[in-house]
């Protein structure tokens, strides 16, 4: 099915190491799939649940969270609050019917480069495999 | 233990201890109370107490969060927990309010007493049994056909933050069926994740977003409500299945670490959406993984707000 | 909803970004969006000219939003956000995409796909920079004193310029002595003079500066604060010091090559800087000596070059032929790292001394002969094509400088990143060098990357005078992306105060009763950490609000639900 192979997943990057992460795997011209859009944060503990509910619910396939490393965190705590939310997140949201692997939280160093590239590789490897998040506009019920 | 009640509460009063005091009173309707609102001694006649107390009366604490006066209210042991919860939030302070528990041993289901004894009339508690009344007839019933299915696995019917109790502290006198308490989480994540899907897309389709069960809920104080802001917009004023879906997630999300199952969402949802079914779900993972329970102390750091290293072993 | 005049420039970046996204696609895609009033290509937006065109167009057109489609706002942010501001618009009604490093250097074999994500990127911008709100930054003052970690030569000369400079220094060394690496040279390439010659007078400046006080023995235990404001306790010391910036200059340590070619067990077995110590005291006369390099470096586990271990080699080789010049001396190496002024003219002089070069593969390397003592070295030489085995009376291991043991401690302390081979990370390779992307806090030497003298001083040169700027100028703008509570939302809650990881967020009593969130801007770092915590909303963070990043949201979305 055509709608499959073009998944759209939302990634939060922490602006200190994930997206540093990121950019390195730019410079490094590292190719990955083209299904990520990411949003800059200044840090993991920024994003709110609630904005991976409403994605989710508005029928983005996948949303990923990207932080820095326990205890690398450039405020110095934040990744800890962000993986209770993501833990708890992810168990509910599979709970009322997200599949697994939808909703994601994964630690990026800056200087993973490397690293970055094979996640969002992989994410969307596994978001195609679970097809088209069901659509669902606004404006219609 | 009504009269003590009404003891109690006419000696408050009269000592100028509260200005206000807050207990259940006959409804309108056989088998029903409602809350009442009490100011003059004269008033204290109007207080009951029966199986059929099903309001959490923290909720009206709400409205004492501005003032400066005392107020006093009767509670449930699962009520109470909804006063600490209230105090760590900075909504009340604990010397503003004077408790006063009550030794509950279960609240029934209007419902199953309707399906089993149409007509009734009264019920009264008698121990191990319910006396239901129907015209001329009494009639003894096991407590476990009448009661309300939160009430089998009470975990804290002894309100431990009181000033005052009535009678004595007696423990439930039903078994606690504590494999009920999450019997229903567990029952649904048996399913596969498309019948999960399905059924609560189901039932939020079917909400008409009256906001009963966030307007009842003890925890539901924010000045201006999520769901009330323009900016951004999380929903629209519409019954979409999206904006259901998405009222009742957040909602669930909100009360993480909160949520004491008082019951009173599922009770006044006019649509019968399993609401406890949701809110349970994350009460567990918050009792697993974090050792936590709503309203237990003051002291206690809700889930979100605090971290140990030790988290990052937790897994899902 | 009001109308808004926004701005979109989208970048060529020459090929790097115009060679697979189709730019012109791009601008007339976005000259289409919601509220988008202009959009234009730019070869190269950062250049004066792309600068020049954006700010005539926020005069020509009245923009009153700009976003530039480009490279990594880490590195032209403040640039664009100086356009903005001198062209009279407020510098955070800016928005930056990334469609370099996040797409055209990603999908470069995928330029259709490239094509769309940089749409998609685009319109998220325009849709966040909608809701932008012009800000004021609060300035923030910095204590002019300065903390640099590490007394080797790029520490002292740091140390040394900024207190020539009228600033006050605390240098903390951990050794009992100043010196660092140095301490253990004997002489110094290309003239083969006495370390002396540099080390002395330096040391001497430094302990005779008036202005540095020096901590010997003593390492960084902790470090709070931001620019203008760290508070650093170190060992031996009552007390906090205070300070407004951070150079860090704790340098590397040479590799010891455990269990390679009979290194340490091997008697006669040495590495480059043991062998510096013996000449320092005076040995030599050695009969035969074999060099081996790249030892533990340009391997796998350790990929790096360490760039002046060549020339150490070439240098002590140098050395044992003047002190005997009968002496046979062999350098074996893969490749020869001689970049620098002087540096083939040094190659070309120990050729001419008689040291024998031979080139070895990595995959058969050398191997000692001889039990408890290396007695020859036996090596395929590939010149001949066949294996020679050569005498030794010493072998000398030339190993690169490898990151220090508590690198990852000081990090952590610090707040700042370390590299995938486990040195200091800068904020960007070329951009911003001997700085981290943490503001007030610098790198020079070998803490970044092994470092020969002239690289050490040069970056201690440019670390001092970058951690010179805030402290001279007396005051730091503090970036205006604060966390703030509106009051008329807020219940008082108190979850924003409890998750608030610097103490930034007080209640205060409101007008309407109760008590309200409060932040404290001066101490607010920006991590939004707050606003997720908030169940309504009332606490937000500017730049960063939800309705800004919902904005985001929902603009993929509509692409999403309008696809096929």
């Amino acid at each position: 099915m055509a709608l499959d192979d073009k998944p759209t997943i939302l990634i939060f990057a922490c602006n200190w190491c994930s997206y540093a992460g990121a950019d390195l795997a730019g410079v490094s011209r590292l190719e990955m799939p083209p299904n990520c859009r990411v949003v800059r944060v200044m840090c993991s503990a920024r994003v709110r649940p609630e904005f991976v509910i409403a994605a989710l619910s508005r029928g983005l396939d996948g949303v990923v969270i990207l932080g820095c490393h326990p205890g690398d965190c450039h405020y110095s705590e934040g990744n800890y609050y962000t993986w209770r939310r993501a833990l708890l997140l992810k168990g509910f949201l599979e709970y009322v019917g997200i599949e697994p692997g939808r909703f994601q939280l994964r630690w990026i160093s800056a200087s993973e480069g490397a690293r970055f590239a094979q996640t969002i590789t992989e994410i969307t490897d596994t978001i195609k495999a679970l097809g088209p998040n069901g659509r669902r506009r606004p404006q219609e019920g | 233990m009504e009269q003590e009640l009404r003891e109690i509460v006419r000696k408050l009063l009269q000592e100028g201890a509260i200005e206000h005091f807050i207990g259940y009173a006959e409804g309108v309707e056989p088998l029903h109370t409602t809350p009442c609102f009490i100011e003059r001694e004269e008033e204290v006649g109007a207080l009951v107490w029966s199986p059929f107390c099903p309001y959490n009366l923290a909720r009206y604490l709400h409205q004492m969060k501005n003032g400066a006066g005392k107020v006093g209210l009767v509670v449930k042991g699962c009520d109470a927990r909804a006063i600490v919860e209230l105090v760590k939030g900075n909504q009340i302070q604990r010397e503003r309010v004077v408790v006063v528990g009550v030794p509950c041993q279960g609240q029934v289901d209007l419902a199953k007493v309707e399906e089993a004894f149409q007509g009734a009339e009264a019920v009264e508690d008698a121990g191990d049994t319910f006396l239901v009344t129907v015209g001329e007839e009494g009639h003894s019933v096991e407590k476990e056909r009448l009661l309300r299915e939160k009430c089998f696995f009470c975990k804290h019917p002894i309100s431990f933050e009181y000033d005052f109790v009535l009678g004595e502290m007696s423990p439930f006198l039903l078994d606690r069926r504590s494999e009920l308490e999450f019997a229903m989480i567990e029952e649904m994540e048996s399913l596969p994740v498309e019948e999960r899907r399905a059924f609560w897309r189901a039932q939020f389709e079917r909400c008409s977003r009256c906001y009963a069960c966030r307007d009842i809920c003890y925890a539901c104080y924010c000045q201006e409500c999520i769901f009330e802001s323009r900016a951004p917009r999380w929903l629209e004023k519409t019954t979409t299945s999206l904006d259901n879906q998405t009222y009742h997630l957040i909602r669930a999300w909100h009360m993480v670490g909160r949520c004491i199952d008082c019951g009173e969402c599922e009770r006044v949802c006019p649509m019968e959406i399993p609401l406890r079914q949701l809110y349970k779900k994350v009460e567990r993972e918050v009792e697993q993984l974090f050792d936590y329970e709503a309203g237990m102390r003051v002291e206690d750091l809700p889930p979100l707000v605090t971290f140990q290293v030790d988290d990052l072993g937790l897994v899902i | 909803m009001a109308k808004r005049r926004i701005g979109v420039f989208v970048c060529y970046c020459g090929n790097n970004i115009g060679g697979i996204v189709r730019v012109p696609e791009v601008v007339e895609y976005a000259r289409c969006l919601p509220n988008v009033v202009y959009a234009e290509g730019s070869l190269y937006a950062c250049s004066e000219e792309g600068l020049s065109s954006i700010k005539a167009k926020i005069a020509a057109y009245g923009l009153d939003r700009v976003v530039v489609a480009s490279c990594t706002p880490r590195t032209h942010e403040t640039l664009f956000r100086n356009a903005c501001e001198e062209a009279g618009l407020n510098r955070y009604l800016f928005e930056f995409v990334n469609v370099r490093e996040h797409c055209s250097w990603i999908h470069m074999r995928a330029p259709d796909e490239a094509t769309e994500k940089a749409k998609s990127l685009i319109k998220m911008g325009v849709a966040k920079s909608y809701y932008l709100e012009p800000q004021e930054e609060l300035e923030s003052e910095v204590y002019p004193e300065a903390l640099v970690i590490g007394g080797g030569v790029a520490g002292m000369t740091a140390a040394l310029n900024l207190a020539q400079q009228g600033l006050k220094v605390h240098l903390i060394e951990r050794e009992k002595e100043l010196g660092g690496l140095l301490s253990q040279v004997n002489k110094l390439f290309p003239a083969n003079r006495d370390v002396k010659e540099i080390f002395d007078p330096l040391a001497e400046g430094v302990k005779n500066h008036p202005l540095i006080t020096i901590y010997l023995g003593s390492e960084v235990e902790g470090v709070e604060g931001f620019i203008g404001n760290f508070k650093v306790r170190i060992t031996r010391v009552e007390g906090e010091i205070k300070v407004g910036t951070i150079i860090v200059a704790t340098g590397g340590r040479e590799l010891k090559p455990i269990g390679q070619y009979g290194y340490p067990t091997v008697a006669n077995v040495l590495t480059q800087l043991e062998l510096e110590g013996r000449l320092k005291e005076g040995i030599d006369g050695w009969q035969s000596v074999v060099m081996i390099n790249c030892v533990g470096a340009r391997v796998t586990g350790r990929f790096y070059c360490g760039r002046f271990c060549c020339l150490t080699a070439m240098k002590n080789a140098i050395l044992i032929k003047e002190g005997n010049p009968q002496a046979k001396v062999y350098i074996l190496l893969q490749d020869v790292m001689a970049s620098g002024v002087e540096a083939e003219r040094y190659y070309r002089r120990s050729m001419e001394r008689g040291v024998r070069f031979i080139r070895y593969d990595p995959i058969s390397p050398p191997q000692i002969l001889g039990e408890r003592q290396a007695e020859g070295v036996k090596v395929y030489h590939a010149l001949i094509g066949r294996e020679v085995i050569l005498p030794a009376q010493m072998v000398v291991l030339t190993t690169p400088l490898v990151p220090q043991a508590d690198n990852e401690r000081l990090s952590k302390m610090l707040k700042v990143p370390l590299g995938s081979e486990g040195f200091f990370l800068e904020a960007h390779l070329k951009l911003r060098p001997i700085e981290f992307a943490t503001d007030g806090i610098y790198l020079c030497g070998s803490a970044r990357y092994p470092s020969d003298i002239a690289e050490s001083v040069s970056q201690a040169y440019a670390a001092s005078a970058k951690a010179a700027i805030p402290m001279r100028q007396g005051l730091v703008r503090v970036e205006a992306i604060t966390a703030f509570s509106q009051e008329r939302l807020c219940h008082g809650c108190g979850n924003c105060l409890r998750v608030c990881p610097f103490g930034a967020i007080e209640l205060k009593g409101s007008e309407r009763g109760g008590k309200v969130a409060w932040v404290n801007a001066a101490q607010c770092k920006g991590c939004g950490c707050c606003v997720a915590a908030c169940p309504n909303g009332a606490m937000q963070q500017r730049s960063f609000s939800d309705q800004q990043l919902m904005a985001m949201i929902e603009a993929l979305v509509e692409e999403v639900s309008s696809g096929p």
